[in-house]
């Protein structure tokens, strides 16, 4: 039942924190536990989510689809890693529980949201889910973490505003907030001012909370000072769901394809695809090029979803996915290189592979999968959104798509050389691999990668073309 | 039986070769292989010769079969080369005793004669280029091995003979093609057809080129100073004459049937006119016996060509009889120059003079040979061209003129050569010099005795070797052999002879010495700067093509550099630019990102409005 994946983790709180200490030793295998439940589950229902199971709706935390199942999947795959990662890195023992205590909520956040089919009930969970975040950004109580938690906070509670105010705007149209309802009633007045401007405020909450260019300023700083584990946690995941897929979720079933989405998403899209790989290009701290790395990664699920095709969709959902896999997969590289040599400032670094094998390698296959080099799984997921766009006809913005994967594997190019390869750099003589909290993430991350890339042609038959039909 | 010695024709040399190669440290008893293997080829060679027989092993499907053919024509070019791979190789005894690589050379020597003898046997096409080609590597490793830096005449050589044998190996493609088969004896194919006339030309290129006409000749002057010597004598003099005008004479007599009076035929007989001309005034300025030697080596070709393209029975047969003659009487020049140059260590003609008083036989191989190049009575050069004289003139006077021409220039030339190496004052450098020793001398005066017996009893080559070639109903009832000249073509070249002498003398007047008695021609107005021009390698097709090959691989050269800075100059600048410029864009000031925020979003709700 899916309701559980939201009562558990909620319920996981309300137990572990009785006053018993004994409680606090099993937050961890208990955060583990659920998240393997969660993947399991997930895998379970998806084969028959994608042969076209009828959506059950008895309960409002009930409703399973591809997308969902596929979110669902990945929200557990990361929260994984992360709890891996926040074991070998959170230092003393309380704030590891406190935090992992709001990685519970985090989850439960997420698992609510791509679960509900009502705008009310979605604002609701993206806050939970939002919220957790805030707080486990500052987990550390440094000054960077604050003020990248202060970014965040301003900045979502404008989208938050505006989110709010279209709920309260659509809510007076419609009579109700069910996907259903609203979708009816933004059609029968499509072309009215009051609900232009409900969709734009809507649409802007969302693209803030994506953190798409220009909407993105609280987003590198949040990433790169944010607690290893928060970042691998908030990068990877929770602006995907809060963000993109509540994006993606909305278009698709309340607000429909109209040219005008169609051309705010390839604008956006293409903005943040640019501008994201060109920042990101002269950047010295790992996961500040790293967080840059994501707006321009973002950016093409836009532009695989603005093509409002049944292959651009499924090719956005596509590249979410394994953006979620390579993005947790960098910060968690990124976490062990900070973690063993104790900074993150790239000029500082050099030579590492030799000390740090599994690392060196899995982050190579990580920037491979990303700037889209064959077979692994992002080459995929980039070509098919390029091939969409083609196939849509927005030629330009293809071509676009294929220049800017350049820009892509310069920049990593330049990490991975200023980072793992050349010689050894001074300072760095006594670094050693990072314990297998760090490396056994990665390299089940790098298989996933690998995996999906190898077994596309078997995927894309099975899970990845049925992704259209909801 | 025939059969098995038509393969132990190719195998032996082959088999013998590798042995040479696997002694080639052990100075004698590599020689010793080489010498056993040149004598069991000859021995093959004469039991081969007079035979007919033919081998046919179905290969693939497309046209490739091991055919061999075994008539009057291909026995006896394998007789001929056979001949002259055992004499070259008991000169070389001494010659190359002392010389390093000179294992390689036998091996070299050898496997040209397997590859030889495979080229004049085949009767396929694609199996005749198989051998024809693989002359082409012994010739350029029998080069390589010569002198310090000979691997840039080598390579000289690989490049001109290559890009010949890329055209002939189109006309092969062409020609098989058209007839739809790969078998020489059974194509007949006829020029009046655009298709079968451009590969009965890309043909010619390939048969002309290795007998070394025009204008893919310009290797053979750099081989004659920095190869050794003997392979002078075995390839550019003989090997390459008697394959190239075997070639020749195939496609025009067997695989086209080419008419008098036809175009090809005219074109054909044009080539040979200019390659004996312009070959000759080179050979007549040079000053090393050797280079001298090479230019004429270019410039008989063209007496050969000029006799096969004529078409006419006598035109044929002196072509073909011209070809055999040049192989015997161009050997024992080169192995006279070799003798030369063993005894004295130069052959600068300039640092020579008076040898024959001190290498008597020598001197007299020399002469007998030079005569014959001379077309003097009653060498076997002198037949031959009268026979070729006669079927230029049935074809139009100013193809003999042409020819008579090229006659005078080639006696002036080697009367310039005797004098100035033979005659005259002894150097001091010289005075010890003694006769060349036997295994050398051997060689040279059996050679020698071939072009006087060719000469004077010139029924046996011409019944024996070249009118079988032709067969009866060709020869339309003649006989050419014998004595029984057009008088005045035989007044014509005693004329030219005499005028050649007058020349000379008059050239060793004014000049004061043998070396210059062409120096009056040599420094004539308007000739001078076209020798100039001819000398700093403007005619040179291979200078040319490196000319060529130099600017545009600078023209490529600036394109890469340009393309170089494109990506990585000026794309990195731009994109470094640009990054840098979205980079300043972030300040880290929250209020400046709250506002892009707010502009996105009025965007956003702008966009909604606007587009639909």
């Amino acid at each position: 039942m899916p309701s559980l994946l939201v009562i558990l983790p909620l319920l996981a709180v309300l137990l572990l924190n009785l006053p018993l200490n004994f409680l606090r030793r099993l937050a961890l295998p208990a955060a583990l536990l659920l998240a393997l439940y969660q993947a399991a589950f997930a895998l379970g229902v998806l084969p028959a989510c994608c042969a076209g199971c009828p959506t059950q709706e008895r309960w409002f935390l009930n409703a399973l689809d591809p997308l969902t199942s596929v979110l669902l999947l990945a929200i557990a795959i990361v929260a994984f890693v992360s709890v891996f990662v926040l074991r070998a890195t959170a230092g003393e023992e309380r704030r590891e529980f406190n935090m992992l205590n709001l990685v519970f909520l985090a989850v439960a956040g997420m698992n609510g949201l791509v679960l509900v089919r009502d705008l009310f009930s979605l604002y609701v969970f993206l806050e939970l889910a939002s919220i957790a975040s805030f707080i486990l950004i500052a987990a550390h109580r440094e000054m960077g973490g604050l003020e990248g938690a202060f970014k965040y906070l301003v900045m979502s509670a404008l989208a938050t505003m505006m989110m709010l105010a279209s709920i309260a705007l659509l809510l007076a149209l419609s009579g109700s907030t069910s996907f259903g309802a609203v979708a009816e009633a933004l059609q029968a007045h499509a072309r009215h001012g009051y609900v232009l401007t409900a969709l734009g405020l809507f649409l802007g909450g969302l693209l803030i909370k994506s953190g798409v260019m220009p909407f993105h300023g609280w987003l590198p700083d949040a990433y790169s000072a944010a607690p290893a584990a928060v970042s691998t946690l908030l990068a990877g995941i929770v602006t995907k769901v809060t963000g993109v897929y509540a994006l993606i979720r909305l278009v698709l079933d309340v607000f429909g394809f109209t040219p005008a989405t169609q051309q705010l998403l390839l604008i956006f899209g293409a903005i943040s695809v640019v501008a994201g790989a060109l920042a990101a290009l002269g950047q010295s701290d790992m996961k500040r090029m790293l967080a840059y790395s994501s707006i321009s990664q973002v950016g093409y699920i836009l532009l695989g979803l603005a093509t409002g095709t049944g292959l651009g969709i499924a090719a956005a959902v596509f590249h979410l996915f394994n953006h979620a896999i390579f993005k947790t997969l960098l910060f968690v590289n990124a976490a062990a290189v900070e973690k063993q040599t104790g900074t993150r400032d790239m000029n500082q670094l050099g030579g590492l592979a030799q000390k740090m094998p599994i690392t060196g390698v899995t982050s190579l296959l990580a920037m491979f999968s990303t700037a889209g080099v064959p077979p692994l799984a992002g080459f995929w997921s980039k070509l098919l959104i390029i091939a969409a766009l083609w196939l849509s006809g927005f030629h330009g913005y293809a071509l676009l798509g294929i220049g800017a994967s350049l820009l892509t594997l310069a920049y990593f190019l330049s990490l991975q050389r200023r980072v793992f390869f050349g010689l050894v750099r001074a300072g760095c003589e006594n670094v050693r691999e990072a314990g297998w909290a760090l490396t056994l993430p990665s390299l089940l991350l790098a298989a996933i990668l690998v995996g999906v890339g190898l077994a596309l042609p078997w995927l894309i038959g099975t899970f990845l073309l049925p992704v259209k039909g909801f | 039986m025939t059969n098995n010695l038509m393969y132990f024709a190719i195998l032996l040399p082959a088999v013998i070769s590798l042995l040479a190669f696997a002694t080639r440290k052990m100075g004698k008893v590599c020689a010793a292989t080489a010498l056993l293997g040149a004598v069991v080829n000859l021995v093959v060679a004469i039991k081969l010769f007079g035979q007919t027989a033919a081998v046919h092993v179905p290969w693939t499907s497309w046209g490739l079969d091991f055919t061999l053919r075994l008539y009057s024509f291909s026995g006896f070019i394998v007789l001929a080369a056979a001949g002259f791979a055992l004499a070259i190789t008991l000169y070389s005894l001494p010659f190359m005793a002392k010389r390093e690589h000179s294992g390689l050379f036998y091996f070299q020597l050898l496997l040209s004669v397997a590859f030889a003898n495979g080229a004049a046997l085949a009767d396929n096409l694609i199996l005749l280029l198989f051998f024809w080609e693989g002359l082409l590597i012994t010739l350029y490793g029998l080069i390589a091995i010569g002198r310090p830096g000979a691997w840039k005449s080598a390579m000289k050589a690989l490049v001109l003979v290559g890009v010949s044998d890329v055209c002939m190996m189109f006309g092969i493609a062409l020609a098989g093609h058209f007839a739809g088969t790969m078998q020489i004896s059974k194509m007949h194919l006829v020029l009046t057809e655009t298709g079968p006339t451009l590969a009965f030309l890309f043909l010619i290129i390939g048969a002309t080129a290795k007998a070394g006409a025009l204008p893919f000749h310009s290797w053979i002057p750099d081989a004659a100073e920095d190869a050794p010597l003997p392979f002078m004598a075995l390839m550019p003099a003989a090997f390459e004459k008697l394959l190239g005008i075997y070639f020749l004479a195939r496609i025009t007599l067997d695989m086209f049937a080419l008419t008098p009076g036809s175009w090809c035929s005219t074109l054909l007989m044009t080539l040979g006119a200019i390659t004996i001309l312009v070959a000759v005034m080179m050979a007549l300025i040079q000053k090393d016996y050797k280079r001298l030697l090479a230019y004429h080596a270019i410039s008989q070709v063209g007496y050969m060509i000029l006799g096969i393209g004529t078409a006419v029975p006598a035109g044929i047969v002196g072509g073909l009889f011209h070809m055999i003659n040049h192989a015997l009487y161009k050997s024992g020049l080169f192995l006279s120059g070799g003798s030369v140059e063993r005894q004295t260590g130069t052959t600068d003609l300039s640092k020579l003079g008076g040898l024959a008083r001190q290498m008597p036989i020598t001197f007299f191989c020399f002469f007998v040979t030079a005569c014959s190049i001379s077309g003097v009575p009653p060498f076997n050069g002198f037949i031959s061209k009268e026979l070729i004289y006669d079927g230029a003139l049935e074809r139009g006077g100013i193809f003999y003129a042409a020819a008579l021409l090229g006659s005078f220039l080639t006696a002036a030339s080697f009367l310039k050569l005797g004098h100035s190496a033979y005659f005259g004052k002894v150097s001091e450098a010289n005075k010890n010099v003694k006769e060349a020793p036997w295994a050398m001398l051997v060689p040279m005066l059996t050679i020698a005795g071939f072009c006087i017996l060719f000469g004077v009893y010139n029924q046996l080559p011409l019944h024996k070797l070249i009118q079988p070639v032709l067969g009866e109903h060709r020869l339309e009832g003649h006989d050419y052999a014998g004595w029984h000249f057009n008088i005045m073509l035989v007044v014509g070249t005693l004329v030219v002879l005499a005028l050649a002498l007058l020349n000379h003398f008059i050239g060793v007047k004014r000049s004061g010495s043998g070396i210059g008695a062409a120096d009056h021609i040599h420094y004539a107005p308007g000739l001078h700067q076209a020798y100039d021009a001819a000398e700093k390698g403007w005619f040179d097709p291979y200078e040319l093509g490196l000319t060529l090959a130099r600017g545009v691989g600078r023209v490529t050269w600036g394109v890469d550099r340009f393309i170089n800075w494109v990506s990585d100059g000026l794309a990195v600048g731009v994109t470094a630019m640009f990054s840098y410029l979205v980079r300043s864009f972030h300040t880290g000031s929250l209020p400046i990102y709250l506002w892009w925020a707010i502009a996105g979003v009025a965007l956003v709700i702008i966009l909604l409005v606007k587009v639909n």
